[in-house]
């Protein structure tokens, strides 16, 4: 029993099998993909995957495959390199699961689309470049991987093409990305002339790494998980349909970002300003999405800001230089958000359309299973002692509490940490309980089998998984064992305070009084003043200015005023004046004929 | 005009002139102008009409003043050196009013209000001796002069001159008044090079006359006093306008043609002399002068006037055109292969 070569075939035989429904209608005369074989595909590629996973939880086996070089230049070879690591070998399974469960919730929610087929191959295709991005050792192929993120999401985003909103969002998705594309490629021009290679194993041996790659690196991840400054794409990207918000935005996409300086970690770990960078970058990202998300009336938007929220903890967490401890967060979060995205899903289809959580309510009797798993993904999501995501979360909040580090971003994190309850509950309270707000006139069931057993099936996931991944897997560091009990149920302290908080607020909305604008709502609900500020300032200094420099600078002054037109504008002057001078009266021309003749006698005489 | 009085005047004309380039005497010099004044006086108002009158007015006033300064620099000068022979004026202060008596005589700016305005109230051919047999008694006694005269008077006067003739000619749509302006022009080129190669200046004083006469003369055929008129040329005598082109564009000094020789000549001088700034500023100035022979030549040739023709050419042609005009369009055009080095 070779067990290496086991483990190899069977990863690629994964990404295989995921290549079938793309590459079968080229190969095969008459063939047509349907949604329903795209989910098996997925499914058998999932119980696929499981078996290096195993490979992988029992035996530590991790393996590098390297074939095919693409020879660039004489010296710099760009190989076909894979890795099949820890990250890698855990991501898979998790990767597929929620995938297969995400396509099968599909096949409901996207029933009535008449292109159907065109949306499974394009989640598909997202899938596999993900799936490369995962398993990528050169920066080279994990790049293809990020571009190929990239254009799905653009591609998913605007499905819905006939809308103008969307379309403004895909594009919004495609150009905050391609500004962390810059950084992405900043650090690979760097790597290419001082290491000559991109292999990310080789970037790790050097004692102190400049500042450059790794700002270069922040910047990719800046751009691709929301943090702030490049966020506003993620709560506009809810434009695209559930499954597109499930898939990308939520559980894979956007959680690139952190994988990559996950990947690079080594390189990240022998330079204290870039983790303290990456501590104060996630901190503010993480408390700015909690407080934008407080005030959110669409229920699509509360869970993008969570997970923006929940993005900037992860780079909090590898601010404190625990990557592993990320991937555990990315792995749980997969779960219970795609979960909470699917639960909306059907929510809203159910609703025939309605969003808002405003004309919501009273649902959990009559979706029971939705709005039960709703309340799990809930409360893993806020760190409910022993569900998936506590894993993870308390862990986070622990590491953080116990080491040496910025007050700023502890604060920051423990308040966000308190919101995100806040507004989970909120959620919650305001779809399940209470009176009906809906219209009469709809019919609300879940009766069909495609979106009750995915839920569930991720529900599973999301009470299950943090246990067994942290049963199974071996942490590279000690983590924090000792310390003060106040410091050890800080988390739930806080959490509790925030559901507190949040159940307090919402009797006082029950006495119908129009709430009062103040500052800190106008700050909240309109995100911050980020993107009116942003969106409109940018564009217009950079139009003026091309248009000062360009047309009227160089164009027209220099060009025009300054030469030709110029020119001819003075000799017309001088011309006009020479015409006037010439009055045709002789007195006046004798006097001036005696007049230069004393000047020239008395100016030659001196 | 009768026949004999205009006999009479052309004669004391060429009298007058063989005077003063043949005259060693200032006296003599003096009297070979005053005939030639007094001779040109009634041919400019041989046509009655006011405007005549007063063109011949002024240029008496002018003239009249003009020569008797010539008189009072040489007797300065006879005073001072005792003695009256033209090429030994020594002292400064006649060579000074030497040069603004022949500038007034010639016309250079800043004296030479009077010229657009006389050769506006003359007809074309006696504008043409105006422009071209007038003005070679002063140039003889400039050159005959030149060594003692001071050059920074002179570079300031020709660069004025040059660029006055260019710009105020800009704005000018009789023909006569841009053919005076293009006279100043061109006599600001003759006399920046006068100190350093006389020659020179006399080279282009040639070839400045041999360019205007065939203008002059063709505008006197097909009678265009206007720039509208001219407009309208081509149907007289079709080749005239397009040899008229030509001719133009030899006076701006455009290089295949005759024009461009002394231009070139005269640059070469002055950077031998170190010159090259004055050089510039002139070669520059001149190309004001280009402008208005472009227009002339475009208005000749290129354009057709807003106005319609109704017919391709008039039938009747009140004059046959002379061998003089052929021959002088040509020398203008095709001499410059002659350029002597």
């Amino acid at each position: 029993m070779d067990l290496p070569m086991i483990l190899n075939i069977s990863m690629l035989l994964t990404l295989a099998t995921l290549l079938t429904p793309l590459l079968s209608p080229l190969l095969v005369k008459n063939y047509k993909n349907s949604p329903s074989t795209i989910m098996q595909t997925v499914k058998t590629s999932f119980l696929i995957s499981l078996i290096p996973m195993t490979l992988f939880i029992y035996l530590g086996m991790e393996n590098i495959t390297y074939f095919w070089e693409w020879k660039l230049a004489t010296n710099f070879k760009i190989p076909l390199n894979f890795k099949m690591d820890q990250y890698s070998l855990m991501f898979f399974p998790i990767a597929l699961f929620v995938t297969w469960s995400i396509l099968q919730f599909t096949t409901w929610y996207m029933a009535s689309e008449p292109q159907i087929t065109k949306f499974f191959l394009f989640l598909l295709t997202f899938l596999i470049a993900m799936l490369t991005l995962t398993i990528a050792n050169n920066m080279f192929l994990l790049f293809i991987g990020w571009e190929g993120v990239g254009i799905m999401s653009f591609l998913l985003i605007g499905w819905w093409h006939g809308r103008a909103e969307a379309n403004t969002a895909a594009l919004q998705a495609v150009l905050y990305n391609r500004i962390g594309d810059i950084g992405f490629i900043l650090c690979m021009a760097w790597s290419a002339t001082t290491i000559n290679s991109w292999d990310i194993q080789q970037l790790s041996p050097l004692n102190q790494t400049p500042l450059l790659p790794l700002i270069g690196l922040i910047l990719a991840a800046t751009g691709k998980s929301a943090q702030f400054g490049l966020h506003p794409w993620l709560p506009a990207a809810m434009e695209g349909p559930t499954p597109v918000s499930a898939l990308l935005h939520s559980s894979t996409m956007v959680v690139a970002g952190i994988f990559l300086l996950i990947r690079t970690h080594p390189m990240l770990h022998s330079n204290p300003t870039a983790l303290t960078l990456c501590l104060c970058l996630g901190a503010l990202s993480t408390l700015f999405a909690a407080t934008c998300a407080l005030t959110q009336n669409d229920i699509k938007k509360i869970i993008a800001f969570s997970t923006s929220s929940q993005l900037g903890l992860m780079m909090v967490t590898i601010g404190l230089d625990l990557p592993q401890l990320a991937f555990l967060h990315i792995s749980t979060h997969a779960f219970f958000k795609a979960m909470l995205f699917l639960c909306s899903g059907s929510i809203i289809h159910n609703l025939n359309g309605e969003q808002d959580i405003r004309k919501m309510g009273g649902l959990q009797k009559t979706l029971p299973t939705t709005t039960s798993c709703l309340t799990i993904g809930n409360l893993a999501l806020m760190g409910t002692p022993f569900l998936a995501g506590f894993y993870s979360k308390d862990l986070i909040i622990e590491s953080m509490n116990t080491s040496y580090l910025n007050t700023w971003a502890l604060s920051l994190t423990l308040l966000a940490t308190s919101f995100t309850a806040t507004y989970s509950i909120r959620m919650s309270l305001l779809v399940q309980t209470g009176f009906t707000r809906t219209t009469p006139t709809i019919l609300i069931n879940e009766n069909n089998p495609a979106i009750t057993n995915p839920i569930t099936r991720l529900a599973l996931g999301s009470i299950t998984a943090g246990l067994l991944i942290t049963t199974y897997i071996l942490p590279t560091k000690t983590p924090p064992m000792t310390m003060p009990t106040t410091t050890k149920t800080t988390a739930i302290i806080i959490t509790l305070l925030g559901i507190l908080l949040a159940l307090e607020l919402s009797k006082m909305t029950h006495t119908l009084i129009k709430p009062k604008q103040n500052p800190l709502l106008n700050f909240s609900s309109t995100l911050g003043y980020f993107n009116p500020l942003t969106h409109r300032l940018s564009s217009t200094q950079l139009l003026t200015t091309g248009q000062k420099i360009a047309s009227h600078l160089i164009d027209l002054s220099w060009y025009k005023k300054m030469g030709p037109e110029g020119l001819a504008t003075l000799q017309l002057k001088a011309a006009k004046i020479s015409t006037t001078l010439h009055t045709g009266l002789i007195k006046t021309y004798l006097m001036s004929f005696a007049l230069s003749i004393l000047i020239i006698l008395i100016s030659s005489t001196q | 005009m009768n026949p004999q009085a205009k006999f009479l005047f052309t004669t004391s004309l060429l009298l007058g002139t063989t005077i003063t380039i043949s005259s060693n005497h200032w006296i003599m010099a003096w009297t070979g102008l005053e005939i030639n004044t007094l001779a040109i006086l009634p041919l400019i108002s041989k046509s009655h009409h006011p405007r005549a009158i007063e063109a011949a007015t002024k240029y008496f006033l002018v003239q009249a003043a003009a020569s008797a300064l010539l008189l009072f620099s040489s007797m300065t000068n006879a005073w001072y050196t005792g003695q009256w022979d033209i090429t030994q004026l020594t002292h400064p202060t006649s060579c000074l009013l030497l040069t603004t008596a022949i500038s007034i005589k010639l016309g250079l700016v800043p004296f030479h209000f009077w010229f657009p305005e006389v050769l506006q109230g003359t007809s074309l051919t006696t504008g043409l001796l105006l422009a071209t047999a007038l003005k070679f008694p002063p140039t003889t006694l400039f050159i005959l002069t030149s060594p003692s005269l001071n050059p920074t008077l002179l570079s300031l006067m020709a660069i004025a001159s040059t660029a006055l003739g260019g710009w105020a000619g800009l704005n000018q749509t009789q023909t006569r008044k841009i053919l005076a302006f293009s006279s100043i022009s061109h006599l600001g080129w003759m006399t920046i090079i006068l100190i350093y190669n006389p020659k020179l200046t006399l080279i282009t004083f040639y070839l400045y006359c041999l360019m205007t006469i065939p203008i002059f003369l063709t505008l006197n055929t097909i009678k265009t006093l206007k720039l509208t008129t001219m407009s309208t040329a081509w149907t007289k005598i079709p080749p005239m306008t397009a040899t008229l082109m030509l001719t133009l564009l030899s006076l701006a000094g455009l290089p295949p043609l005759t024009g461009f020789l002394p231009k070139w000549l005269i640059i070469q001088e002055l950077t031998k002399q170190e010159m090259t700034s004055t050089a510039t500023i002139i070669a520059l100035l001149s190309l004001l002068g280009l402008f208005f022979y472009l227009r002339l030549a475009y208005c000749a040739t290129i354009t057709l006037p807003p106005n319609s023709i109704n017919f391709m050419k008039q039938w009747q042609t009140n004059k046959s055109t002379s061998m003089l005009i052929t021959i002088f369009i040509t020398l203008s055009i095709m001499l410059l292969p002659l350029s002597p080095m």
